[in-house]
């Protein structure tokens, strides 16, 4: 792939995905882009950039799946979550009223391994998770997930990023490749399901302190992201954050949003007060 | 024979525009008189590229999707970190006074109209930026 | 452990339709008189009302809070409607480029409502608004914009029209647009950004489509 073939894929990854490519990626880029086409059995470069452009058989759904490694395992972009711990829960604690729990989000969560990571997370790594009541909850759109997701059963891949002990501590081995996540975690996260460009059911939901919402927005189409992003800040309490995938960034998509940068992670803030222009 | 390489003062520029053709062409005109280059194609990317990295230009376009570069402007100048006292150069395709005024009351330090001769664009990031023209 | 159930989230299916009767009075005082809550809240709720769309461009005008006025061009690309595509497009003379560039975004949202629209908008007096026009370009299908943003560079006399037409070329123009693109950088007196922006298009153009007939390559 030559500059300007590198140039104008990334153009149009931005305008249909808000993904953006630079330069030094171009290698990275240029991996997926190979593996399509030898998928897709297509001769040229030319020819798979006609392919994607006109979404033949859903090619662009394809490509993004091909950037975000479509599979789900604990503690996955664990960066995030060393954020969660250390920077967003301190924040979210100054001077909140008693009795009040934290309420933390994993939207869309797939088959249950984001919010389990959350709490075993907490649990592990958050020296004042004694103190507070937590409310985690997973939504996805897909209800055959969802009941995955309670349900918690998990096979190897899903584990490889867990160690021996925490493993132990909290699955309960199935078989040979399988365990079952304890029944202490499962009846302790909440799932349901939910269109993210539904502002009715997505307000059913109540706010949050924090919301993950990583390599869903990407899929969508540009007025689709806007309405997305509006239901997301009316889902943030004053000063909650949001959590975006890494190839993701809110200001592709929306200005509602501030940009804050932490030792572990750039992630976005709803305003504690209102912004003029 | 290696040619004469041109004094590099690393000075550290951000060219905001969504045009990516502007971008492009600054970047050349400016990596070739030794300047470093990144990009941004909105104001609030700016924003974002500002918690990175420093600079010491902003070269900013007006007219930008998500967020216009006049109210980046005003963001910027009322920022509480160093960010906020970066000098920045605007580059409009509008001409007129109300245009430049408007620009210069959000921030801007100051204002070229499009499209750019390319000892223009040096001339003025060099001057900015403090670096012998 | 900590970790507790919430037992308030859930059963979206039997939360209530927010467009059910809502209640325009009170919405538009709210949009026009509230706290930036309030009128961010009013403008999402008469987003579902499409007889209210030309009360939220209205409220556009006096508004300053800048989440207030995306919730409005949300609305308003989500109502996605003709006479939204007219109230946004009269926005792209405002004064305020705040106004321009979210009219612009809320425009490429509707991609339904383009077409009709943008031949005219190509044409008009202003050569601020063609110029903004031909961004719109982007949304149409590659061979629809190709020809209009070949047909802008025939006859536009502005450079900086000129250069927003070739960088939508750039992004998606297909090969009928090389020979425009060369006529645009020989004409005397072309600027040196065009010369350069005209190259750079043509490149690209040739890169996405060269070999695309080739099989087996």
């Amino acid at each position: 792939m030559n500059e300007d073939e590198f140039r104008r894929l990334c153009d149009f990854i931005y305008r249909r995905t808000g993904m953006v490519f630079t330069e030094a990626r171009r290698y990275y880029v240029e991996r997926r882009v190979t593996e399509r086409r030898s998928a897709t059995n297509t001769a040229s470069f030319a020819a798979y950039f006609a392919r994607l452009r006109r979404d033949l058989d859903g090619e662009v759904e394809q490509f993004i799946n091909a950037f975000t490694v479509n599979e789900t395992y604990f503690f996955r972009e664990e960066h995030q979550l060393r954020c969660l711990s250390g920077d967003l829960l301190a924040r979210r604690i100054e001077a909140r009223p008693a009795g009040r729990p934290l309420r933390i989000w994993s939207v869309p969560c797939s088959t249950g391994e984001e919010p389990y990571s959350i709490a075993i997370w907490l649990l592990e790594n958050w020296p004042m998770v004694d103190a507070f009541e937590i409310e985690i909850v997973g939504s996805d759109i897909d209800t055959r997930v969802i009941e995955a997701a309670r349900a918690g059963h998990f096979g190897r891949r899903a584990l490889m990023r867990l160690s021996e002990p925490l493993i132990a501590k909290y699955f309960e081995p199935e078989g040979p490749e399988s365990w079952r996540i304890i029944a202490e975690l499962r009846n302790s996260i909440d799932f349901t399901t939910v269109n993210l460009v539904d502002a009715a059911g997505m307000r059913a939901h109540g706010v949050f302190d924090v919301i993950f919402c990583r390599n869903v927005l990407i899929y969508f189409d540009d007025a689709s992201r806007r309405i997305a992003a509006e239901n997301l800040y009316d889902n943030l309490m004053p000063g909650g954050f949001l959590c975006l995938g890494h190839s993701e960034s809110m200001s592709r998509i929306s200005p509602l949003f501030d940009v804050c940068r932490y030792a572990d992670a750039i992630v976005y803030q709803r305003p504690r007060e209102p912004r003029h222009g | 024979m290696a040619e004469a390489e041109p004094i590099r003062s690393g000075r550290r520029v951000l060219v905001i525009d969504d045009a990516s053709l502007v971008r492009l062409y600054y970047r050349q005109l400016l990596e070739d008189d030794g300047f470093v280059v990144e990009e941004a194609l909105n104001g609030l990317e700016a924003l974002e590229a500002l918690l990175v990295g420093p600079f010491d230009l902003l070269i900013v376009d007006v007219n930008m999707p998500r967020m216009d570069g006049l109210t980046f402007l005003r963001t910027l100048r009322r920022l509480t970190s160093a960010a906020a006292a970066i000098p920045a150069l605007v580059t409009s395709t509008e001409a007129a006074a109300q245009d430049r005024e408007a620009a210069r009351a959000a921030g801007a330090n100051f204002y070229l109209v499009k499209p750019l001769e390319p000892e223009v664009l040096t001339l003025h990031a060099r001057l900015m930026c403090g670096v012998p023209a | 452990m900590p970790l507790i159930r919430p037992k308030a989230a859930g059963a979206p299916a039997s939360s209530p339709d927010p467009r059910t009767a809502p209640d325009v009075a009170a919405l538009k005082a709210a949009l026009q008189h509230g706290t930036p809550d309030a009128r961010r809240a009013a403008a999402r709720a008469l987003a579902g009302v499409p007889e209210a769309a030309g009360l939220l461009a209205a409220a556009l005008a006096g508004e300053e809070d800048i989440r207030v006025r995306e919730a409005i061009f949300t609305g308003l690309a989500g109502l996605g409607t003709g006479e939204c595509a007219d109230l946004l497009l009269a926005l792209l003379r405002s004064p305020d480029a705040g106004l321009r560039g979210g009219a612009l975004d809320a425009l490429a949202a509707m991609p339904a409502r383009l077409p009709a629209r943008l031949p005219a908008l190509l044409r008009d007096d202003d050569p601020d608004v063609r110029l903004l026009a031909c961004g719109l370009a982007r949304v149409l299908a590659s061979d629809e914009a190709t020809a209009l943003m070949c047909a802008v560079l025939e006859r536009e006399a502005e450079p900086n029209v000129c250069a927003a037409a070739v960088d939508v070329l750039a992004e998606l123009g297909e090969p009928q647009a090389l020979p425009v693109l060369a006529r645009c950088a020989a004409r005397p007196g072309a600027p040196a950004f065009l010369v350069f922006a005209t190259g750079i298009a043509m490149r690209r153009i040739r890169a996405a489509s060269d070999r695309a007939g080739e099989a087996g390559a």
